[in-house]
């Protein structure tokens, strides 16, 4: 089977974690949520995956090649051009991106998955596929219930008696919403909904194709699964997922590294002397990283590769990326850093080159700086 | 750089009109509210306003906060924002400072 992958949004509600990856190449752990989502796909039949590309289009294409690798079989379809020898996107939309494919080569000849790239899902896609075709459906809705007060944040659908879309409603407000099933961004289609994509760029599949559809009369179903679905949406969102893939909740992810302690992962050429600092897992510390003595780890908790953790600091329920410090002043709790930015699990965003506090959190790889008279008095008055 | 003043019964309530302290308005700051000290042994600081601090703010208000324990006073802070409030967490400010959710809460810590 073939799919298309929806991979050209350009992050912003995630930003700055997206300030140099797209969102789907946001890692959960050491694993972009793409190959966790393209490794599901094949598992289920699907070989031949169309990736739609924008922002940071590069990242992406270097990380998958021809998919080989991979097991299946991938090309991709740029959407922006070149200025200044830099790559610009230009999305033209998740339905856009199904036009401009099919205009190039009439790849989609049969039945056909689309699916968004920044969820990790469990679905079982051979029976969302099968349902489709016993329905006689020319297009079907993988669905999700969601709490009610959650509604707010995704599209909602309402269903007749046989499963057929009756309505949509986009992010109502959850007193007006007409059920509490979600629209999760993973689609099955017949060729024939390209006839019924509108010209006009940029076209999304949600707010565009969808009504008309079903305005139209067309068998347009949902279906509600039972499946584990963690839309990296908002920002809050990756500090969640990555507490739960530590936990061992997160589909396709198991904890990387050798496991020297109880729930104590670490990878090669960590350094690390467990006595002398205290680590209470679920913790994974990822190749090259440096915990110095006297600094405290508490889980679930990940310190990216070559990250360092100076004596002193704490960090607790936290994500620490690759090559970032964190100094012997530091109190991460509840937060996900990059060195460069700290991000709370409220979303909360610190931008610590600007806060200037190099002494607080940095980038492991920058020269380090005696540090000033000015900050040398003020960590004397921290104690 | 520009204060609203409130004269509590028992402190001298100092909201900044910022939305940030930093290097491009720290010399300000500190000139501005030097005076207010002269006068008043109990201060709480209300960071409503404020959004965002850097090295440099956060150096400020630790040096306000020495001047009034040299004279013997109580310095609080109040209702920081989410974002200074995040800062101030990762920088073990609750070391340095004695921070209150409110105003209200800041003064009553001052009648305890």
């Amino acid at each position: 089977m073939k799919a298309l992958i929806l991979a050209a949004g350009k992050g912003t509600r995630v930003m700055p974690l997206t300030q140099h990856c797209p969102k789907p190449m946001l890692r959960i752990l050491d694993t972009p949520v793409l190959e966790l989502l393209i490794a599901q796909l094949r598992q289920h039949g699907v070989t031949q995956i169309m990736i739609n590309t924008a922002h940071h289009a590069q990242v992406i294409e270097q990380h998958f090649g021809d998919g080989r690798r991979f097991g299946v079989e991938i090309a991709y379809s740029f959407e922006g051009h070149v200025e200044d020898g830099e790559l610009v996107g230009e999305p033209i939309g998740s339905a856009g991106a199904l036009r401009r494919i099919q205009a190039h080569s009439g790849f989609f000849d049969d039945t056909f998955l689309v699916v968004c790239g920044d969820a990790i899902v469990d679905l079982d896609i051979t029976e969302l596929v099968a349902t489709h075709h016993q329905k006689g459906a020319m297009a079907t809705l993988a669905l999700q219930a969601v709490p009610a007060d959650m509604v707010g944040h995704y599209g909602v659908v309402a269903l007749d008696d046989d499963g057929r879309v009756t309505q949509f409603q986009e992010k109502p407000a959850p007193s007006e919403a007409l059920s509490n099933l979600v629209n999760t961004g993973i689609y099955v289609f017949e060729p024939a909904v390209l006839a019924h994509i509108p010209t006009d760029l940029p076209c999304d599949l949600g707010t565009h194709v969808f009504p008309l559809l079903a305005q139209r009369g067309e068998a347009l179903y949902g279906l509600s699964l039972p499946m584990t679905w963690l839309d990296i949406g908002r920002r809050e969102d990756y500090h969640r997922v990555c507490q739960q893939a530590l936990r061992g909740e997160v589909p396709g992810i198991t904890l990387p590294g050798r496991e020297v302690a109880p729930g104590v992962h670490i990878g090669l050429n960590v350094r690390i002397n467990l006595r002398r600092c205290h680590v209470t897992g679920p913790v994974v510390i990822a190749g090259s990283a440096t915990v110095e003595d006297g600094a405290t780890l508490i889980g679930p908790t990940y310190i990216g590769p070559g990250a360092v953790i100076e004596r002193g600091a704490w960090v607790e329920r936290s994500v620490v990326q690759a090559h970032a410090r964190v100094g012997s002043h530091a109190n991460l709790v509840d937060v996900v850093s990059n060195g460069q930015h700290c991000l709370s699990s409220d979303g909360t965003v610190i931008d610590l080159t600007r806060a200037d506090l190099p002494w607080l959190i940095s980038d492991a790889r920058l020269a380090r700086s005696a540090r000033t008279a000015a900050e040398q008095r003020f960590l004397t008055h921290m104690h | 750089m520009q204060f609203t003043l409130t004269q509590e019964p028992l402190a001298l309530v100092i909201q900044p009109e910022a939305e940030h302290i930093d290097a491009s308005n720290v010399k300000a700051f500190r000139e501005a509210v030097a005076p207010l000290f002269q006068n008043h042994q109990r201060i709480v600081f209300d960071m409503s306003k404020l959004d965002f601090l850097d090295s440099a703010g956060v150096g400020a208000l630790i040096a306000c906060l020495r001047t009034v324990k040299e004279r013997e006073g109580d310095f609080r802070l109040c209702a920081l924002s989410r974002p200074v409030r995040t800062l101030f967490d990762l920088m073990r400010m609750h070391r340095v400072f004695e921070i209150h959710t409110d105003r209200a809460e800041a003064l009553r810590s001052l009648a305890a």
